[in-house]
């Protein structure tokens, strides 16, 4: 099993990350924040500017109606110099207005048209409005003169206005725009730097293999997750030592059935080679025969059992000579071999592997058996082993009755029996061969031998770094 | 020839003993490593057979203990785990040879006669094998007491293939045992001086060639 798989099975609904989670709940409120505080920025900052345009509107309303004159019988006439015509068309972004009038809105001088704000608590008094088509703030200011109330209105179009309020609104969105592409930097980095320990986490435990069982390491890991890597420690430890126990347990019963049935064999043999009579030696070889075949199906079950992923732990992987395992299991056969006038030999090239040896060992022990049991007298058995790039290989190939290509996928399973098999052989062999190739992580491949004749059973596994 | 049997299974002990005693050697059979030190103490032997899985102290250790006196008989250790390493161990501690449960009688005493055999061609200068002598001291071969005429070099691939009768012998070790001072050998001389023997042994022993592994001599069939 991989870990990494083992977290998505766990969560069929997708769960956010703990680096999304962080950026969303920060980021975004973060980002509000500052889109509050622009407004009132701007806001706060636009309000002394639009006061400062309105007094100085409000200067020449009062200055205007300072050349209100009324001439004798009450008339009022409004006396400009030239150097307050100029000061008042000296601006060159905005139009100024002026219009005055006396009581009835009685024009005196100025624009006629131009509206008057309404008289409010305050004198002078303000409004926006628009004229001649354009928006334009006018302020009146009312006064008493002896000839009745005076209105000064002087408007002014808001070119100047809408100038500063565009500048203040830029600079205003600028400098928190960068406040915000500061924060999200910081947040960023801050959170990668506070996820650095359980992306350290993860790494340690993706890299290993689902059989490495050696504890995690907890110094560096912050405080939140050490109850999560103690449960996982304990957890590897717990499967550590099942897999201990299962492995001697296994092994003592390896070793409490072998040797009554080296006693039984043994005796049979000596009983047999001691019988005169032919028929009772017929029969105590029919038992002999049988103690072999119970010696070795036990044998091979306890190499399943042990083989198996639950029995085999990490720990037990070394580097292993493939080589000397493949000419050692060779030399042991060679006698069975000879009875049997089938030759068998082997091409050996250096191969190392990180494996069980043993199991290893069983698995070309197997196959080699299996080839002398499936290969008529005058065939041959060829055993190859070498390192091709990337892979090691390990091969047994014959001259025998051959796997049919409909069963060979079959042939792996625990007590299948092929149709070739006659009475000898549990059907055990190559399932052993299969575990063995499995907890190695090695491609197990069945095939024809060379012209089509025979079998060829091939493993490839991966060379070790 | 006499044979310490150690075994704590009875069955087993006692199918091991008569194995022997049917083989023409004279066995005797202990139960555990304290009985069987008492028995090397007061008595000699030739070989011992020795189970790994004894009671209290194992086989392992008996053997330790053995060699550290300086014991040097022969001692094939008997075992019912599998695994490598216990090979490894029993042979780095000294033993000659291994044998797994179950084993076959034959093979058995093919062991045993093959240990006696390099026991006394150290110990002494003649070594039989089937109607096979080789004088080590002479370098002389007789088959059933024909004198054989054998080279120099023929004779060292046979004494080195008789020395490891019943088992593989790698080229490379012939070579080496073929090769002298100033001499270059290729593996192919080494087959041509293994078809010569074969040929002047002719049914006295079979040299079979083992593909790829070497050549290994066997008793001829009787």
């Amino acid at each position: 099993m991989d870990w990494a798989t083992a977290s998505t099975n766990l969560s069929p609904r997708r769960v956010w990350s703990v680096r999304r989670r962080l950026l969303a709940l920060l980021v975004l409120p973060a980002f509000v924040v500052l889109l509050a505080g622009t407004v009132s920025d701007y806001y706060t900052s636009i309000n002394p500017v639009r006061d400062a345009y309105d007094r100085a509107l409000a200067d020449s309303a009062l200055a205007i109606a300072g050349y209100v004159r009324a001439s004798p019988g009450d008339r009022l006439t409004l006396v400009l110099p030239e150097e307050a015509i100029r000061v008042l068309s000296s601006d060159a972004i905005d139009t100024i207005y002026f219009r005055v009038s006396g009581p009835d809105r009685a024009l005196i001088a100025g624009d006629r048209d131009l509206p008057i704000a309404r008289a409010a608590q305050s004198n002078p008094a303000f409004d926006t409005v628009t004229y001649r088509g354009a928006p334009t703030r006018i302020v009146s200011y009312r006064s008493v003169s002896p000839a009745g109330m005076v209105t000064t209105t002087v408007g002014e179009t808001m070119n100047k206005r809408a100038v500063v309020r565009r500048q203040l609104l830029w600079a205003v969105l600028t400098a928190d725009f960068v406040q915000l592409v500061a924060i999200m930097a910081l947040v960023w980095v801050g959170v990668s730097l506070a996820l650095r320990p359980l992306i350290a986490l993860r790494e340690q435990i993706s890299g290993r293999s689902a059989r490495e069982l050696e504890p995690l390491s907890a110094r560096t890991v912050p405080a939140e997750v050490r109850t999560l890597v103690d449960a996982l420690n304990r957890l590897f430890r717990r499967i550590g030592e099942s897999s201990r126990a299962q492995q001697q347990f296994l092994e003592s019963a390896t070793h409490q059935l072998r040797t009554p049935l080296a006693g039984i064999q043994a005796q049979l043999e000596l009983l047999i080679a001691e019988e005169g009579e032919p028929a009772k030696r017929d029969r105590l070889g029919l038992a002999l025969s049988a103690a072999r075949r119970l010696s070795h199906t036990t044998q091979q079950l306890l190499a399943l059992a042990r083989s198996d992923h639950a029995a085999a732990t990490y720990a037990d992987f070394r580097t292993v000579d493939l080589a000397a395992v493949v000419e050692a299991s060779v030399a042991d056969h060679v006698s069975r071999a000879v009875a049997a006038d089938v030759d068998l030999g082997a091409e050996l090239q250096p191969a190392t592997v990180h494996g069980i040896a043993w199991l290893l060992a069983e698995a070309v022990n197997n196959l080699v058996d299996n080839a002398i049991t499936y290969t008529p007298a005058g065939g041959s058995i060829t055993v190859r082993c070498g390192t091709n790039g990337a892979t090691v290989f390990l091969e047994v190939v014959d001259t025998g009755v051959g796997i049919p290509a409909a069963e060979r996928a079959r042939v792996t399973e625990r007590f299948y029996r092929g149709h070739r098999s006659q009475g000898e052989g549990s059907g055990l062999g190559l399932a052993i061969v299969a575990d063995v190739a499995r907890l190695h992580g090695a491609k197990l491949s069945i095939t024809a031998g060379a012209a089509e004749r025979g079998t060829c059973v091939r493993l490839e596994l991966r060379r070790p770094i | 020839m006499r044979v310490l049997v150690v075994e704590d299974d009875q069955v087993v002990g006692d199918a091991v003993q008569r194995a022997l005693t049917l083989g023409g050697y004279a066995a005797d059979h202990v139960e555990t490593a304290e009985r069987a030190k008492s028995a090397l103490h007061a008595e000699s032997f030739d070989l011992a057979i020795v189970d790994i899985g004894l009671p209290r102290e194992d086989g392992l250790q008996l053997l330790r203990d053995l060699r550290r006196r300086g014991r040097n008989l022969p001692v094939l250790m008997l075992t019912a785990r599998d695994g490598l390493s216990d090979r490894v161990n029993a042979l780095d501690l000294g033993a000659d040879d291994y044998l797994t449960k179950p084993f076959q009688v034959a093979e058995l005493l093919a062991r045993c006669r093959a240990l006696v055999r390099r026991a006394n061609g150290v110990a002494s200068t003649e070594i039989a094998f089937g109607p096979l002598k080789l004088d080590l001291a002479h370098r002389q071969v007789t088959v059933r007491n024909e004198p054989l005429d054998v080279t120099r070099r023929e004779w060292s691939v046979l004494e080195c293939l008789v020395l490891n009768a019943g088992r593989v012998v790698s080229k490379e070790k012939l070579m080496s045992a073929v090769a002298g001072w100033h001499d270059e050998l290729t593996p192919n001389a080494v087959e041509v001086y293994v078809s010569r023997l074969r040929t002047k042994l002719a049914d006295a022993a079979v040299i079979r060639v083992i593909r790829g592994l070497g050549y290994r001599l066997d008793e001829p069939k009787s």
